[in-house]
């Protein structure tokens, strides 16, 4: 089966007065019809940027795009602008993270709707304007014809974010990209666009990227995940098998259990210690030893490649830790958590 | 009128320096290569439009009340007063509205005046004039409605004169006949009363037509100035406040009938208010049948003398001076106030206002067209050895101090002096070179600069604010006469609480005593030669330093024949032609 | 919303009220000369001094002049008399008001149709040569002294005095409803130096609020949406960047509309500015009260227009 979306050794980098910001930095995944592949990172590890260059709206000028993106049989980094804008918003959507400033604020929501009805289809506006309220509808606003004549202003964060996915939706895209798109809600209201949107891909039956910072977040939904750190991908796997059994160290962190370096093996779990690196000036070898409580000083200088998991079908690894001691660390991190959590 | 002027003066030829060498021997010369000044020429031709450009506007147009050089120009040029200076003649009146000088009883107190016959109103009017018509005009000039600004100095020697402020006649006026106008004064007064006849006040205002607009305060008569009863060769045809004002040919007025000196050549004037004078000039200088209708600023004086020396002229008008308190100490010290005259670099003060272009050194009081100019000393003045050196006299000034008490030679006394200054330039400037000059003789002073409205109106207009030196003071004459040009700024009746024009506050009696005779002197050589004789001993007495006589400059375009009207240093609309 | 225009309206009546009292007591408290003495002229009886003050009301105590005053504008809707002008207050300004309203509007729509392009193009080639260029022009725009500038273009252009004989110049001011043609060339050159300043001030200003607004979320939202960067830029991104121009316009024509004295001066154009400015010179009270109440009076109102006007640009302001 080929996938749908096709990212191969994507490479971005921006030219900016400090110096090259390499964004992403090699990254490749593929995502196909039905499947939700969730994307994991903290800020700054290129998830984003990733995510608007499959949509090209990185392009500029200071900008410079490498690799391939093949969606339909086509390089969408090879498109000119007017193609790829046609698949813009039509077959790829996308939704962002804070719904209040991703809506224009002096457009009344229907009207929002209706132009993006009208920027792929020949549809009357009455004809638009119906679709907008279905769209609406379809999301679960409620009164929605009355709610489209409203200005986001008047919306609550929850509806704001269902009303950009019912945006989104306008032309039926095959793939939805959702960059973090619960991080700006409270939490009751976060469970209640996840449960949407996997609504959605059932009945619509299209591919999402979902990306977050949350594990947690993509946990609910996702079938594949990728961790992203520095730009790059450093763990990939099926969602079950990233939680069950996390092969990177960087991974373990993200799942909110790591042990400090200078605490004693049964001290109490925490976040992982330190900054993202610069993107600007990468740390030589592991882009993650800076932060790693397990660095030996040849990874200070080996750069660590994207490797298959032994025994572990799809599941990837970008570590330069001896295999059998990592499985070693997990299990012991492993049964701590569960007893923290006991 | 004064207060105006010299506003629209400062403006004009402030920063104005041209090295031109100009000889003060020869009077009503300009800078180098400007000539004299335009007087009327043979072969002048009828027709065409002149075109007026001027900043300012009007103030009255009421004859009864306008008391403005533009004013002037505009009523001069539209009604015809009993008496009038021809242009170039600015040392006598001629008749106008009157068919021959006036006959002056022996005791001075009765004057006689004939009115042409053949004069008429243009329409709706149109009747001949009469001599009610002026009786009623200089009646009415006393009421609030026309509230006259000069009446007071001049018409109020007229017997039963208090009636006319409560609208009634006023006795001392008769008229026996349709063309015989007799006053009756109560003091001798009648020569210089006479004088005062070329004062618009005595343009014929026709009673029955007139009063309805008079019953209002102000007047109709000067708000719609083209609904007035015209006498001159032109009427105000069109006149928009602020903005533009248009004389055409008065239907009823022709010379000969008329009996009128004024040629009229235009056949229309289009006067524009509140163009920019810097582009006016320019406008003025390139273009075609125009002339200014105010001061031209310097940028543009300089330019005309330049370029186009043909097209500007520069007309004498008024005196600039330093008055010093003589009733206060110390100036009430006459040596100590020669000491300051011999002191006093008026070269310094003449380049403050632009040198030999804006004016000439002042040696007295009377200007270059000013009757009595030349019997007082001309250019050279009365001779005094305190006004000898126009740039000081550092060892003189000491022998004068000296002489006031002060055995060093500097003032050393404890009075403070208390000198109030315009705080506008070039007026600033000049006051500035006079504190440095008081300063170097040893005064202390206590300077302040103000408006220049208020340095007049709240302090060296008010004797009661006891100032000592008004170092920017001028003054302009209602009429050319002696007695307009010296009465008010030195005689001692003429000091009042309020409004005071005699600045220097000079109680003399040897000037006053020549002022009295002066002043019943009718014969126009004789009181020229008389007032002469007043200026020579006003400037003897040292009650000021008098230091410039200004010059108006003028411009015109290429192709208009201009003739100034030298008693008010503005174009005369009547005798300007174009070419 | 009626109820917010209600009151907003009593606060103009209030503020004009201030305003003409400010006038009042400051013209009145300055040591600028007596009117009265002024028109009585040089030597004067003080009995005329007297009958002169008792006619203009001079003699009256300040409260009552200003009593006066005030009964006569609201009553009567009449502005005074100006002795120095010798015409009524009301007629002058309505006079003069035409010239204004021609100058104004005019040169919004020319800096309008300026500077709006001009700021939409720099935003978008931020950087670029044609950027740099306008702003660089725009910056000159802003220094230039709009005297300076006007002597300038007449200078230049003009068809009396100017190097290339192009337009009509100074001192030729027609009504448009005595020869409309003379009014539109007459008014060419002074619309043009009074927006020069104005486009090149909006032009800024719309550049830095759209490059600002191109960076927000909704733009990327929008180019999400698969719009044309036309579309993104004209419909998304100067309709948010031109809203705070929309109050910055309303105030300048208030402003303009109580009199653009420099241009009305340098082309001689009768409008309002200049006959404030004579006022003042004059010490003519009157006529700087009704001058004064005018201007306030625009300016207030186009404040009143800019707030009722941001309510349906903006539908995130509602009053109450």
């Amino acid at each position: 089966m080929t996938a749908l979306l096709e990212v191969s050794d994507l490479r971005v980098q921006f030219a900016t007065d400090d110096g090259v910001v390499r964004a992403v930095d090699g990254v490749s995944y593929s995502v196909h019809a039905g499947r939700t592949l969730g994307i994991v990172g903290e800020s700054g590890s290129g998830k984003s940027v990733g995510a608007l260059t499959v949509m090209g709206l990185t392009r500029a000028e200071n900008t410079t795009v490498t690799g391939s993106v093949m969606f339909g049989g086509e390089d969408l980094l090879a498109l000119p602008d007017a193609r790829l804008r046609a698949i813009r918003g039509n077959e790829i959507a996308m939704i962002f993270q804070d719904p209040l400033s991703s809506l224009h604020p002096y457009y009344r929501v229907g009207d929002q709707l209706v132009e993006a009805v009208r920027t792929h289809r020949d549809a009357t506006r009455p004809a638009a304007r119906e679709r907008a309220v279905e769209l609406l509808d379809l999301v679960g606003i409620p009164d929605a014809h009355r709610r489209a004549r409203e200005y986001p202003h008047e919306f609550s964060g929850g509806m704001r974010q269902r009303a950009m996915i019912a945006m989104a939706l306008a032309n039926d895209p095959k793939l939805l990209i959702a960059d973090e798109p619960t991080t700006a809600l409270d939490v009751t209201v976060q469970a209640q666009i996840l449960d949407l949107l996997e609504r959605l891909q059932r009945e619509l039956g299209m591919a999402i990227v979902i990306i977050t910072h949350d594990l947690g977040v993509v946990a609910e939904v996702a079938d594949d995940i990728a961790v992203m750190y520095a730009g790059r991908i450093v763990e990939r796997a099926p969602a079950a098998t990233l939680f069950d059994a996390p092969r990177h160290p960087y991974t373990w962190g993200l799942l909110g259990s790591i042990p400090r370096m200078d605490a004693n093996r049964g001290a109490p779990l925490a976040p992982i210690a330190g900054r993202p690196p610069s993107l600007i000036s990468r740390p030589s070898g592991c882009a993650f030893h800076p932060r790693c409580p397990y660095v030996q000083d040849s990874h200070t200088r080996v750069d660590p490649l994207l490797e298959p998991v032994a025994g572990e079908p799809g599941h990837d690894v970008a570590c330069l830790l001896d295999d059998s001691r990592r499985r070693a660390l997990w299990a012991e991190l492993d049964a701590v958590r569960g007893g923290a959590a006991a | 009128m004064r207060h105006r002027l010299l506003t629209v003066l400062a403006i004009g030829a402030s920063a104005l320096s041209l090295a031109a060498c100009g000889n003060s021997k020869s009077r009503n010369e300009g800078p180098a290569g400007v000539g004299g000044l335009p007087g009327p020429v043979s072969g002048q031709k009828s027709g065409g439009t002149l075109k007026v450009l001027s900043n300012e506007g009007f103030e009255h147009l009421d004859p009864g009340s306008s008391y403005f050089q533009l004013d002037y120009e505009v009523v001069y040029a539209t009604q015809r007063p009993l008496y009038s200076f021809k242009p170039e003649v600015p040392q006598r009146t001629a008749p106008d509205l009157a068919a021959a000088p006036a006959t002056i009883s022996k005791d001075q107190k009765t004057v006689t005046v004939k009115i042409r016959s053949g004069v008429k109103y243009s329409p709706p009017v149109n009747r001949e004039v009469t001599s009610a018509d002026v009786k009623y005009a200089i009646e009415r000039a006393f009421t609030p409605a026309v509230a006259n600004g000069y009446a007071a100095s001049y018409f109020t020697a007229l017997e039963g004169v208090d009636a006319a402020a409560k609208g009634k006649p006023i006795s001392g006026i008769e008229t026996p006949d349709a063309h015989t106008i007799v006053f009756k004064l109560t003091k001798p007064f009648a020569a210089t009363f006479v004088n005062a006849l070329s004062l618009p006040i005595t343009v014929p205002v026709p009673k029955e037509y007139a009063a309805k607009f008079d019953k209002k305060a102000p007047s109709g008569y000067d708000s719609k100035p083209t609904q007035q009863a015209f006498t001159g060769p032109y009427v105000i045809k069109d006149y928009q406040p602020g903005k533009h004002l248009v004389l055409a040919r008065n239907p009823s007025w022709d010379a000969k009938t008329a009996g009128d000196y004024r040629p009229a050549y235009v056949d229309r004037v289009d006067w524009t208010i509140g163009a920019d004078p810097n582009v006016a000039g320019r406008q003025i200088l390139t273009g075609q049948g125009l002339v200014s209708g105010d001061t031209p600023p310097a940028p543009i004086v300089t330019r005309a003398v330049q370029t186009a020396k043909g097209q500007i002229s520069f007309t004498p008008l008024g005196n600039r001076y330093i008055a010093m308190n003589t009733q206060l100490p110390p100036f009430d010290n006459v040596n100590l106030r020669k000491a300051v005259l011999a002191s006093f670099d008026r070269k310094a003060l003449q380049l403050t206002r632009g040198g030999v272009s804006a004016g000439d050194i002042a040696s007295h009081f009377l200007p270059p067209t000013a009757p009595g100019y030349a019997e007082a000393g001309g250019a050279q003045g009365p001779g005094f050895d305190f006004l000898k050196n126009p740039s000081g006299d550092p060892a003189l000034a000491a022998s004068y101090m000296k002489k006031a008490g002060y055995p060093s030679g500097k003032y050393t006394g404890k009075e403070k002096v208390v000198m109030i200054g315009d705080n506008n330039d070039p007026a600033a400037k000049t006051a500035q070179v006079a504190l440095e000059q008081f300063r170097k003789l040893g005064f202390d002073v206590a300077f302040r600069s103000v408006q220049h409205e208020t340095m007049y109106s709240k302090f060296c207009n008010v004797p009661k604010a006891k100032v000592q030196v008004c170092p920017n003071v001028g003054w302009l004459p209602d009429f050319s006469d002696g007695y307009a040009y010296l009465y008010a700024p030195f005689n001692s009746k003429a000091i009042v609480p309020e409004n005071n024009s005699n600045w220097p506050q000079l109680k003399d009696p040897q000037v006053d005593a020549a002022m009295e005779r002066a002043s019943n002197t009718a014969d126009p050589a004789a009181r020229a030669k008389a007032w002469g004789q007043v200026d020579r001993l006003v400037t003897g007495a040292a009650p000021a330093v008098p230091w410039f006589w200004d010059r108006q400059p003028n411009i015109q375009s290429k192709n208009v024949q201009p003739v100034i009207a030298q008693w008010n240093a503005a174009f005369d609309l009547a005798f300007t032609s174009i070419k | 919303m009626g109820r917010y225009i209600i009151r907003r309206l009593l606060w103009v009546v209030v503020l004009l009220l201030v305003v003409s009292a400010t006038t009042f007591l400051v013209f009145y408290a300055l040591p600028s000369a007596d009117p009265a003495v002024l028109r009585a002229g040089k030597q004067p009886d003080p009995g005329l001094v007297r009958s002169i003050r008792h006619t203009l009301g001079l003699d009256q105590p300040i409260y009552v002049q200003f009593y006066r005053y005030m009964e006569r504008l609201i009553v009567h809707g009449d502005f005074g008399y100006s002795y120095t002008n010798d015409a009524d207050v009301r007629t002058q300004i309505l006079d003069r008001l035409p010239a204004t309203i021609s100058l104004t509007v005019g040169a919004v729509i020319l800096w309008l149709a300026i500077g709006l392009p001009v700021g939409i193009v720099s935003a978008v080639r931020r950087r670029k040569p044609i950027d740099r260029i306008s702003m660089g022009a725009a910056l000159v725009a802003i220094s230039a002294p709009v005297y300076w500038l006007g002597l300038v273009s007449l200078y230049l252009f003009s068809k009396d005095i100017g190097k290339v004989h192009l337009f009509p110049g100074a001192n030729t001011y027609q009504p448009i409803s005595k020869d409309a043609g003379a009014w539109l060339g007459s008014l060419i050159m002074p619309w043009g130096v009074l927006a020069a300043s104005f486009a090149a001030f909006y032009a800024r200003l719309l550049r830095g609020n759209l490059i600002e607004v191109m960076s927000e979320d909704y733009i990327r939202t929008a180019r999400a949406k698969g719009l044309a960067e036309r579309t993104v830029i004209l419909r998304h991104g100067v309709r948010a960047a031109i809203t705070p121009i929309v109050t910055v316009l309303g105030l300048d024509i208030g402003i303009l509309l109580g009199g653009a004295i420099l241009t009305e001066s340098v082309f001689n154009v009768p409008g309002i500015g200049r006959l404030a400015y004579d006022a003042i010179q004059r010490s003519d009270l009157p006529m700087i009260q009704g001058t004064v109440l005018f201007g306030a009076l625009f300016i207030v109102l186009a404040n009143l227009v800019v707030d009722i006007a941001y309510a349906f640009l903006d539908p995130r302001v509602r009053y109450g």
